[in-house]
């Protein structure tokens, strides 16, 4: 699981759950994956996330190179970018699980894939 | 009348004579008769038997009062000839009660016609469980129970039709349901005891103690709509008291139409099928006609009334016989529908999908070329989900956009995970995404796995809330049509090459059924061939790598048929449909998330 795809996931549709988010990352394994760096992609991206939320996934995993604020002008920024890219899409979370923030519900993450799925008496029928 | 005159008149009423033939087949004239037709007004023109009996009664008795379905002429019967004569003489070119306050026109008929609207109305009846208990109370009781319910405009709801007030609990008419745990401070006053005690003493009602009160306050011209008193919110029976005018209430069930007098004073108790399958309301006019027990009409003028209707509210759910009113069974069956088209989702789909997932891996490789199109029309920095991803056929095509995967088959998304996507396991009717993120969707022949509407409708109201606004969605799903524009699918051509390569597989009979859940079945569908059921089961045979079937899987499909899946779409107040085509057996559309209408 990349930082890009927990930045918007959520427990949302659980019963009970009114917002679920974010939802906390506790790994046990985490793996560096190689993707290419496309600085329009990532300077499209920074606006469209919850920087606060990536910053915090980041320290979790022990990632802290990230300021607590996007800079100014960081589309110009090739080294800040690259510094983005590399949390967004290069840290794949292989083992470990999500939390629902409100219930405490685990969601495991094996093989890099969160398992979701919720059970019948979690959901609204 | 001058002569000039009495000869149009004569031309006007021979006239009306054919038309009024022609439309019942009543022979009409001017010879006398006990009968008088009016020959230019009737139900078509708004002509009630109120209006006919006020001015037809002032010159005698009436025994009948005839108006015709779709007609624009209407008939009055007198008990005597002369009467009809008075009548006649006096209204006839006179009476201003045709449309547009015209004069009405009329001549003596023969007999009157059979079928007339009130052939279905009831006089002399009751609908089962209805029981009227006369002068239940007396003048000084009536003005006591009148005095407790000012109707102060602070203290009342004003309603379309009526005012109302309520006592123990408030009965919501948004939902007409009452908040059973939130009890209102102000209970059924207790100069309503004697009623109970007087009930108990009286009739076989010896239990009945209500918590609830509900005050209706009519003025003259007010009514209320048809309606059966909403089974879970309320026990039986239902007990209601009228003060100050009399009434006449209809009590509605089929093509039944009973109309039943309710006197002031009265107590009207609607138990049994009355209370849970027979409709009841009261028509808002001034006045009611009524037949008495002579045979006659008579007019009823109202007055203002009030009705004291007592209820006990019922704790869990209502268990009646009759079902096609009753809330709690028509909440029951859908929630157990749920469950059984969830059960056959799981049985039948994800264990499938599950089972076959290496096998579906070697068998979809290829993408559809319109996909292929939509996911590339997504410019850089996109965000996208592929609900029902599969082995992934369309992630990592366009390299641009950031798309995720999702899928129920944790097999197929390790195929996804080799190939470097991006995923999470989700059913697609939960999608664990926030509001608003992505820019597209696509989800390729993946609802048509839903075993019932609603889910169907739930995933593709799940895409449209992941979507921003002016994001789009793609959706395929399998057509039952197979042969669209007289040219068979690519499914249905590769029948003859299969068949050769599995010699070995008996031909499935073609009806036969296969058990799904509970006391279920459905029927198994005959690979490579037109589609005769819409929610059908679609073997898979699994085969190993010697081609040869080691298992035979039956997957559930809902095959959509024409404008089924636009129709479906059209549902949501935030989407806009902006393509919907046929590509190779499937039923396809392409829909962009707006605002809601209107706001």
């Amino acid at each position: 699981m990349k930082l890009l795809t927990h930045n918007m996931l959520t427990s949302k549709c659980m019963k009970g759950v009114s917002v679920g988010y974010p939802l906390s990352i506790k790994a046990l394994d985490i793996r560096t994956v190689e993707v290419e760096f496309n600085p329009e992609f990532v300077a499209k991206m920074i606006p469209k996330i919850d920087w606060a939320v990536l910053c915090s996934a980041a320290e979790s995993l022990g990632k802290t190179e990230l300021p607590k604020e996007v800079i100014d002008n960081y589309e110009n920024d090739q080294d800040f970018l690259k510094k983005v890219h590399h949390i967004l899409l290069e840290v794949d979370v292989i083992d470990g699980e999500l939390v629902c923030p409100e219930t405490g519900r685990k969601f495991p993450i094996n093989n890099g894939i969160p398992n979701m799925l919720l059970n019948e008496d979690e959901i609204y029928l | 009348m001058n002569q000039k005159c009495a000869k149009k008149m004569e031309r006007k009423l021979n006239k009306l004579k054919h038309v009024v033939f022609k439309e019942t087949g009543i022979v009409c004239s001017l010879n006398p008769t006990n009968n008088i037709v009016i020959c230019n007004a009737g139900l078509v023109n708004g002509l009630s038997e109120e209006t006919i009996l006020e001015h037809f009664s002032v010159y005698g008795t009436l025994n009948n009062i005839v108006l015709v379905p779709g007609k624009s002429c209407s008939f009055v019967s007198y008990v005597e000839l002369d009467m009809a004569c008075k009548a006649y003489e006096a209204l006839n070119g006179q009476l201003p009660i045709a449309q547009d306050n015209k004069p009405v026109y009329l001549l003596y008929a023969e007999r009157l016609p059979q079928h007339s609207i009130d052939s279905r109305k009831v006089w002399d009846e009751l609908p089962g469980g209805l029981v009227i208990l006369d002068d239940f109370i007396t003048e000084n009781e009536e003005k006591l129970l009148l005095s407790l319910c000012c109707f102060d405009d602070s203290l009342v709801s004003q309603m379309k039709n009526r005012q109302v007030r309520h006592f123990g609990y408030e009965f919501r008419y948004d939902n007409n349901n009452v908040d059973k745990d939130k009890p209102l401070d102000e209970k059924i006053p207790k100069e309503c005891d004697f009623l109970w005690k007087r009930l108990h003493e009286n009739t076989d009602w010896k239990q009945f103690v209500p918590d609830q009160l509900t005050v209706n306050h009519y003025s003259l011209g007010q009514g209320i709509p048809h309606h059966v008193d909403t089974h879970s919110a309320f026990e039986d029976p239902i007990m209601s008291l009228s003060l100050n005018s009399a009434v006449v209430i209809a009590f509605k069930r089929d093509d039944r139409d009973i109309c039943v007098k309710l006197p002031p004073r009265s107590l009207c108790i609607m138990s049994g099928e009355t209370r849970y399958d027979w409709t009841h309301g009261i028509i808002p006019r001034k006045s009611d006609v009524v037949l008495s027990n002579t045979g006659s009409y008579t007019l009823l003028p109202r007055g203002i009334r009030v009705s004291f209707t007592f209820r006990k509210i019922r704790q869990g759910e209502c268990n009646c016989q009759y079902t096609r009113n009753c809330d709690s069974y028509i909440r029951k069956n859908n929630s157990e529908l749920q469950i059984a088209a969830s059960e056959i989702e799981r049985l039948h789909v994800i264990d499938v999908y599950e089972n076959i997932a290496l096998h579906f891996n070697e068998t979809r490789n290829k993408p559809w070329p319109n996909v292929l199109e939509f996911v590339n029309s997504f410019d850089v920095g996109s965000v996208m989900l592929d609900v029902g991803c599969g082995n992934g056929k369309y992630l990592g095509k366009n390299k641009h956009v950031f798309d995720v995967g999702c899928d129920t088959s944790c097999a197929l998304l390790d195929v996804c995970k080799k190939n470097g996507f991006e995923t999470f396991l989700t059913n697609c009717l939960q999608l664990p995404f926030k509001d608003a993120v992505a820019d597209g969707v696509i989800s390729i022949a993946v609802i048509h796995h839903l075993a019932s509407e609603e889910r169907r409708l739930q995933a593709i109201e799940e895409m449209i809330r992941i979507l921003k606004v002016d994001g789009r969605a793609l959706i395929y799903v399998w057509a039952k049509d197979q042969h669209k524009n007289n040219e068979k699918t690519s499914y249905i051509k590769q029948d003859r090459k299969n068949r050769k390569s599995d010699t070995d597989v008996v031909v499935a009979d073609e009806n036969s059924e296969a058990p799904v859940s509970k006391g279920m079945t459905l029927p198994v569908h005959v690979n490579r061939t037109q589609f005769k059921h819409k929610d059908v089961l679609v073997p898979w045979r699994l085969k190993n790598q010697q081609n040869t079937v080691e298992d035979t899987f039956l997957r559930f499909y809902h095959v959509f048929e024409e404008n089924e899946l636009s129709d479906l779409c059209s549902k949501l107040e935030n989407v806009e449909i902006e393509r919907c085509y046929y590509d190779q057996g499937n039923w396809c559309v392409v829909l962009r998330k707006t605002l809601i209408k209107n706001s």
